[in-house]
């Protein structure tokens, strides 16, 4: 079963047309599902209709098989949705502690709270390292794990994460993505929207190609980074071509 | 560091009286204290949550005429009038808190200063219980009390109130409420999608601060015994109590202390040195632009962040760290410890 699951999933913003147009995606637990696809495709609008901040005009958004359509942020938070917002999302002026323990405010539990502390703190050693600092003294990176780490308070089922990458440097954006696989192996089912479209590929188990609010293709990640023509159209043409001999 | 300063604290209201060296400078002592607790109940609001009231003078003034007309009207013992009158001026605050906290920035700036319009209109108007313009005497606590022992039972009682006020302010500052609020002064839409149930908690902690600053006015209504509807309900109170706390340094236990002796003392001298003219305005106004200008976080937060730099500690570093980066690092640390 999967973890979420959107299906055929009509939705976009006021009285324009729709951005999502019969979208369908599942999330299955235990795997990294990357949506790649054109500026405008629809991307981040797929994350809002499954974390609940953009209700969908028609279809429907399943949790763990549970129709959870139509329900706000805060309700699918507590099903297990937990959003990671593009950009840096911290509270600058607060510490990394209280920036993870607000991530696990809706836990009244004490003890369960500080088992999940512990646990992200072993998961993201830099929010260990960093636990007394203030979250805006950090570099870009570092609060991007805060943020996950924040994210995982509440024992997620899945993590939506928007462009975790964006306006990282080449070494932050591998910790990032070394971090998704962790997030992964440590049983939390992850969607992730990404403009670094083969990075992304390279790191997730399936893949979705995104086009006019439409799947254009979907499949396990490796067949879509080893598809000639996909590596054309989106993924800025194929690395393993080598420039021609002078 | 808050204990340590909370002792400071402690023993300076403890020997000021015995100090001062005439019942005026006593006197100023008490309005400063005033001052203090004023701009320490702000506190609650303006530094955790971030919604900057200029409205906070018409709450002491409502609980300056709540303790007066309980006195007079009901013929209640002045002490219990004041705890009555912070009760009804927080159940007050219920309802103005929920009509005003709903907007924020600048709009919740001008609903507070249309809340201390409106008191002024009501209490000059309502003459037959207010006094209206001829404002309200308010029967003294102790009737036979000479004045400078007056001034310093009066001194002692503003310092409990001050420092019940701070310790309040210190256990929220700690508690999961507290974060809470802090979540919201940052950014209330990511609290809430939190989880972080914000519109409740901007309510309780503006309640909390309406009956803080309740009590202070109430205090003042026993200790100078005659309000007056223009005093009690002025934009200019309000403005003090923020330039006070900004000064000082908001988001900070003992900022607005600081900033209340800094102001309140300021503002006695003009009145000694230049009478009733308009220049402590001109002079606050000014103090007022510099602290902005140059120390927007007040002056504890900035000497404090100029201490930090000073120290240069040395985790100040925000380089990239890679798990595989701290696996070395600590490997590297348990070698130097096993040699």
């Amino acid at each position: 079963m999967s973890e979420i699951e959107l299906v055929d999933v009509q939705a976009g913003y006021g009285r324009a047309a729709p951005v999502l147009r019969g979208f369908s995606v599942a999330v299955p637990a235990g795997t990294v599902v990357c949506l790649v696809g054109p500026n405008g495709a629809g991307k981040s609008t797929v994350l809002k209709v499954a974390s609940g901040l953009l209700g969908p005009r028609s279809g429907r958004v399943m949790v763990g098989g549970r129709d959870m359509t139509g329900a706000g942020p805060q309700k699918m938070l507590a099903e297990g949705v937990a959003l990671v917002l593009q950009g840096h999302s911290v509270f600058r002026e607060m510490t990394v502690e209280e920036n993870v323990l607000l991530g696990g405010y809706t836990l009244k539990d004490r003890t369960r709270k500080a088992k999940r502390a512990a646990f992200v703190k072993e998961l993201f050693p830099v929010v260990g390292e960093r636990w007394h600092s203030l979250a805006g003294l950090l570099s870009g990176g570092q609060q991007k794990q805060v943020e996950f780490a924040r994210s995982l308070m509440v024992d997620p089922k899945v993590v939506l994460l928007d462009e975790p990458s964006m306006g990282l440097d080449p070494k932050a954006t591998s910790t990032i993505f070394e971090q998704v696989v962790r997030m992964r192996d440590a049983g939390t089912a992850v969607l992730l929207v990404e403009q670094n479209a083969r990075r992304a590929l390279e790191t997730a188990d399936l893949g979705c190609v995104l086009d006019l609010g439409r799947v254009h293709i979907s499949g396990p990640a490796a067949d879509l980074l080893a598809d000639p023509q996909l590596g054309e159209l989106y993924l800025g043409g194929r690395p393993a071509e080598k420039p021609p001999a002078v | 560091m808050p204990l340590a300063a909370g002792a400071v604290l402690i023993v300076a209201i403890a020997m000021f009286p015995s100090l001062a060296p005439n019942p005026y400078i006593l006197s100023s002592g008490v309005i400063v204290l005033n001052w203090a607790v004023l701009a320490t109940a702000w506190n609650f609001v303006g530094g955790f949550t971030g919604y900057i009231s200029l409205g906070h003078g018409a709450l002491a003034g409502l609980g300056g005429y709540a303790t007066g007309l309980l006195i007079t009207k009901a013929d209640l013992p002045s002490f219990v009038a004041l705890i009555v009158a912070a009760v009804l001026v927080a159940a007050l605050a219920v309802p103005i808190g929920f009509a005003a906290l709903r907007v924020r920035g600048a709009s919740f700036v001008i609903v507070s200063i249309a809340l201390v319009l409106i008191l002024l209109l009501v209490f000059q108007s309502w003459s037959s219980v207010t006094g209206g313009s001829r404002g309200l005497v308010v029967p003294r606590p102790f009737p036979g009390m000479l004045r400078p022992e007056h001034h310093r039972v009066f001194f002692f009682l503003y310092g409990g109130l001050l420092l019940l006020a701070l310790a309040t302010w210190w256990l929220l500052d700690r508690s999961r409420f507290g974060m809470g609020l802090k979540a919201i002064r940052e950014d209330e839409d990511k609290a809430e999608s939190l989880g972080t149930p914000t519109f409740a908690y901007k309510l309780t902690v503006f309640v909390v601060s309406a009956a803080f600053t309740a009590l202070a006015g109430g205090l003042y209504a026993l200790w100078f015994g005659d309000l007056d509807p223009v005093f009690q309900f002025s934009v200019l109170t309000g403005s003090y109590i923020v330039l006070m706390a900004l000064l000082g340094g908001v988001r900070n236990l003992y900022g607005p202390v600081l900033g209340a002796i800094v102001v309140g003392v300021a503002l006695e001298y003009f009145k000694v040195e230049f009478g009733n003219t308009p220049l402590h305005l001109v002079t606050t106004g000014l103090l007022l632009g510099l602290v902005v200008m140059f120390m927007p976080d007040g002056v504890i937060p900035s000497l404090t962040a100029l201490v930090k730099r000073l120290r240069k500690r040395e985790d100040s570093s925000i380089r990239e760290v890679t798990a595989a980066d701290l696996a070395e690092q600590r490997k590297r640390e348990r070698e130097a410890a096993n040699s």
